[in-house]
């Protein structure tokens, strides 16, 4: 059997309906993965789910960062064998202008509604073993940029829960590891060049030896750390940043 | 909102800028301590003083500080 497939698998993508989270579905489903679909905005997923090939795939609304909505969304799923958490915002605070405000905002999103519905998934037994954990980290949580504490704080924190997590259900062959990604052509990436201007983006591209990613690239590394051709990984963080930390 | 008020909040947070130097039509990229940490700062102050959203693209687009002072008095209605 080809170690590489995703046959016979069901996965959890949140941040499904746009960027990394929709990209990954759509190669997901192309490698044969049966998937639940889940984001805020409803509209958007039945977008997204339209085209994917197969027709087993599903949608199911959930708001990351809203309790009720992530206990809701854990009764519906069925049982996982692999779960993408690629829901997550990017916002710059100056360190002089982190508050209570600007951390809960990005650490609602970023880190909260994740490793809470990781942990509630384990504790309602819907992790199959064998299964596998991707997280969407960032560069940044080991390569900081001016205004990036908290967001970088947030995935830095990911990385850890990541690894704690590894460490815990390794017996249970559940595997947990992170993608510390850089820049990648996304939605995301058209808000933040507009929030910094893209006279600034451009000079910080400059700095990538192969370029900025493409939602493609982050997602052929995903499906891999989904599939079971990744069995004896886990606990780690690849980095995917087109050679922007090696040097220069 | 008075300009005099706000020219007197900006110059609180670039520390490095010398009291008083900041004129109403005074260029943000005259400034010789000018740079992308400025640029941050900004955004962040007006969202944390005046609930006022500006972008990069925003800053790029203006050159002094009237200009600024019009924008977040602009948003500040419309919201």
């Amino acid at each position: 059997m080809n170690p590489f497939t995703l046959q016979g698998k069901t996965i959890l993508i949140t941040g499904a309906s746009s960027g990394i989270g929709a990209c990954t579905a759509r190669l997901c489903a192309d490698m044969g993965a049966t998937l639940v679909l889940s984001a805020r905005s409803e509209q958007k997923l039945a977008d997204v789910k339209d085209t994917l090939s197969g027709e087993e795939h599903r949608i199911i609304q959930a708001d990351v960062t809203k309790e009720d909505q992530l206990r809701h969304l854990v009764e519906q799923l069925p049982a996982l064998d692999g779960l993408v958490h690629s829901a997550g915002m990017v916002k710059a605070f100056p360190v002089k202008f982190i508050g209570e405000k600007q951390i809960e905002q990005l650490f609602a999103l970023n880190y909260k509604g994740p490793i809470k519905l990781n942990s509630f998934l384990l504790k309602a037994k819907k992790i199959n073993n064998g299964g596998a954990v991707v997280f969407m980290s960032s560069i940044s949580s080991f390569f900081a940029h001016k205004g990036g504490a908290l967001y970088a704080g947030s995935k830095a924190a990911l990385n850890a829960y990541s690894k704690a997590l590894a460490l815990e259900y390794a017996e249970k062959k559940i595997r947990s590891n992170v993608i510390a990604a850089a820049m990648v052509k996304t939605p995301l990436f058209d808000r933040a060049e507009q929030a910094v201007s893209k006279e600034m983006m451009d000079k910080h591209g400059d700095m990538y030896p192969l370029g900025f990613g493409e939602p493609e690239d982050i997602a052929h590394a995903i499906v891999f750390l989904l599939s079971d051709a990744s069995r004896w990984i886990t606990g780690t963080e690849l980095i995917m940043d087109g050679g922007l930390s090696a040097g220069h | 909102m008075e300009i005099k008020s706000f020219i007197h909040k900006l110059e609180e947070e670039f520390e490095e800028l010398e009291k008083g130097t900041l004129e109403p039509t005074t260029s943000f990229r005259d400034l010789e301590e000018w740079s992308s940490m400025y640029a941050l700062i900004l955004i962040a102050l007006m969202e944390t003083e005046y609930e006022v959203a500006i972008t990069g693209e925003d800053l790029n687009q203006i050159e002094t500080v009237q200009d600024l002072f019009h924008i977040v008095e602009a948003r500040r209605k419309a919201s």
